[in-house]
């Protein structure tokens, strides 16, 4: 364990560190106190750590830091070797969809298209041309995830449905790190475990980082890792 | 990205539709305008091709143009009948005719002229020339055929007077087509408008006694009439009882309807509309007045002259060309202004358009963000939403530049049909640029609600 890293934030097996997290605070204009105020944290690769908290704690303000969403107001957030603090907007946008595969709670698949063509989209906007292999790869993570019929509109699909096609587009350039924020929260309870089972095994099997911000007791019991928010700050 | 913008218009195609349809109906209005200019410059243009110059009595130039080059009816003061008999006797013209108003038959105007005038405007189609008092050459557009018969209504077109029945006219000659009004004109010859005109004088008699040209035809009359007799015109349809089966408005066929004053078969009398034409009673000094003449010189350095020679307190010579320049320069104050308006009303649908595009992109915000947080660049996001704003616009000026096409073309037809003037709508490749122009305007446009929707933090979106 580093000196430097408080006990309960710290990765808890022996795995390679991968993601460094040291003294980052973020601030909102009109607030007095940081959103988030973390000293140190870090998670090793290949990990599934649950993050918990009440709203407002800071949860999807981590989520927003540790995808490189929001640029890092102070402090340093380092990925392996790549400090997103020190990236700009455009070079966090790349690094993102080269590095992470986002779940979210709304979806965000895009009616008109089918299921083959959301899971590829992320990749048909970032490239000019699609990368050779991308095609049958969705077609495999769409079936692995239960979705058949790849052609298929994807509004005409049950919401359970499209939170499986979100996540075969999650993993769809084999990130190394997984977000999920909230993924079954918009799911009845069989859908919700069903995409919990395909997110942990999706992600054992790729050797991804699993990061899942959740109010599902369910689902986070399932994790081996629980981080805890409070009012911006992490707790044992 | 492009089967993305597919789908996204697809998904809101009403609301895309409504948009589209807004741009083409603003650019078809300035389309319109600028078409249906051209078309009017162009029609009027050639419509004065055969007249070089024209002689009027004093008054206005643009009237006297309207009148004997676009057959607009409008009382004209007469010139006296010399100067009809100078301009033919004068060396520096190839030919002079008069143009006599008045009547009209079926809504075509009644031109009295002389044959040199039918082949002045590019000559027949079918038939011959009218050598006779009562024959009638009729323009390409009237609805008459060869040997059909009329009565002529007195007064101008939609002023209905009265109708001559003591005059018979005998379609012989159609005129080739002109693109011009005088495709929807009568042409009888000059003397027989004289001739009517006097014979509505309540001393028609005296008229007749002491005109030399009526004097003449009457007398031409009765030395024909014998003659006739032995030897009847080479002329079938002259004899209603057998032919001109159609009947337009007034007409009769032949004679044996005509009321009980008549020129043309009074109990015994030769019939006085048989009479040849005769090209000394235009040269009688004393022959009546003519409203216009149209004048052909024989030279350009001749055209300037005569315009100069007839410039007096009596006559007024005029280049009909000269008279459209100066209206020219009139219409396009006009175009000016319409096209002022019309591009006023581009610009506030423009602006419309752009408050609903950028109000659109508030509201997809989300969706934009999370096209970021999937990892889709900003150039995409600003590539999609400026594709979709500029598909759009594009769509609808093209659209816009059909229907302004389209409705030049019927408003021309629409035209043409009342005046005759042909108008020809036709894009010159200035429009090209034109319209080269508007889609970069709206490509530029389009940029705006792109940088909005590229500069939007992804983070920010989806916090919604």
């Amino acid at each position: 364990m580093p000196p430097d890293t408080p006990r309960s934030d710290a990765p808890r097996s022996g795995a390679p560190r991968f993601l460094r997290l040291r003294a980052v605070e973020q601030r909102f204009p009109g607030l007095d106190m940081p959103a988030l105020a973390i000293a140190a944290l870090d998670i090793a690769a290949g990990e599934q750590v649950a993050v918990m908290g009440p709203s407002g704690s800071g949860k999807t303000t981590l989520i927003n830091l540790l995808t490189g969403l929001e640029r890092v107001g102070q402090g340093s957030l380092i990925w392996g070797d790549t400090d997103l603090a020190t990236l700009s907007e455009g070079a966090r946008d790349r690094w993102r969809a080269a590095n992470v595969g986002l779940v979210m709670q709304d979806f965000h698949l895009f009616p008109g298209l089918s299921a083959l063509e959301n899971v590829l989209l992320p990749q048909r906007l970032a490239r000019l041309v699609l990368p050779a292999g991308a095609q049958a790869e969705a077609g495999r993570l769409l079936a692995r995830v239960g979705i058949e019929r790849q052609g298929q509109a994807i509004e005409t699909m049950s919401r359970g449905q499209m939170q499986r096609v979100a996540v075969a587009r999650a993993l769809a350039v084999r990130p190394a790190i997984i977000v999920a924020d909230e993924p079954t929260a918009s799911l009845d309870a069989d859908s919700g475990a069903a995409v919990a089972q395909l997110l942990l095994e999706l992600a054992g099997e790729s050797g991804a980082t699993l990061l899942v911000a959740t109010h599902d007791a369910a689902l986070v019991a399932r994790l081996p890792r629980v981080l805890r928010l409070e009012s911006g700050r992490l707790k044992d | 990205m492009l089967r993305f913008i597919a789908a996204d218009l697809r998904r809101q195609w009403a609301g895309a539709l409504a948009i589209l349809l807004l741009v083409a109906l603003a650019t078809a209005l300035g389309v319109v305008v600028t078409l249906q200019e051209r078309a009017l410059r162009l029609g009027s243009a050639r419509a004065a091709d055969a007249f070089d110059l024209v002689v009027g009595a004093p008054g206005s130039e643009t009237q006297l143009v309207l009148s004997s080059v676009f057959l607009q009816a409008a009382p004209l003061p007469l010139l006296p009948g010399t100067v009809l008999a100078g301009l033919i006797a004068d060396p520096r013209v190839t030919w002079a005719a008069p143009v006599g108003f008045g009547d009209f038959i079926e809504g075509y105007p009644i031109v009295g002229t002389t044959p040199v005038l039918v082949e002045g405007m590019g000559g027949l189609a079918q038939g011959r020339g009218f050598a006779r008092l009562g024959e009638a050459v009729i323009g390409a557009n009237v609805g008459m055929r060869l040997g059909d018969h009329f009565h002529p209504q007195h007064g101008r077109v939609g002023e209905p007077g009265g109708t001559h029945t003591e005059i018979t006219y005998h379609v012989v000659g159609r005129l080739a087509p002109t693109g011009t009004p005088w495709d929807r004109a009568v042409l009888v010859p000059i003397e027989t408008v004289w001739l009517a005109h006097h014979h509505d004088e309540a001393d028609a008699a005296g008229a007749a006694a002491t005109n030399p040209f009526l004097r003449n035809a009457h007398a031409d009359a009765a030395h024909e009439g014998d003659a006739q007799e032995a030897e009847p015109l080479n002329d079938e349809a002259h004899s209603g009882e057998t032919h001109g089966s159609e009947t337009h408005g007034s007409e009769t066929h032949g004679s044996e309807t005509h009321g009980s004053e008549t020129l043309e078969g009074e109990a015994g009398q030769p019939d006085a509309l048989d009479a040849p034409i005769r090209a000394d009673s235009l040269t009688d000094p004393h022959a009546p007045g003519v409203p216009a003449i149209v004048v052909k010189p024989r030279s350009i350095a001749d055209a300037y002259k005569l315009r100069q020679a007839y410039r007096t307190d009596h006559t007024w010579a005029v280049f009909p060309g000269e008279v459209l320049t100066r209206l020219y320069g009139t219409l396009g104050d006009v175009r000016l202004v319409l096209s002022l308006v019309a591009s006023g009303a581009q610009a506030l649908v423009g602006a419309a358009i752009l408050l609903v595009v950028t109000i659109h992109v508030v509201q997809r915000r989300r969706q934009i963000g999370a096209l970021r947080a999937l990892g889709a660049p900003r150039l995409a996001i600003f590539a999609i939403v400026w594709g979709e704003v500029a598909l759009i616009a594009a769509g609808g000026l093209a659209a816009g530049f059909a229907l302004g096409y389209g409705g030049a073309l019927a408003l021309s037809s629409a035209f043409s049909t009342a005046s005759g003037v042909s108008l020809p709508v036709a894009f010159v490749p200035g429009d090209l640029a034109r319209l080269a122009g508007l889609v970069l305007a709206a490509a530029i446009v389009a940029s705006l609600p792109a940088v909005l929707a590229y500069r939007q933090s992804p983070a920010a979106a989806l916090r919604g």
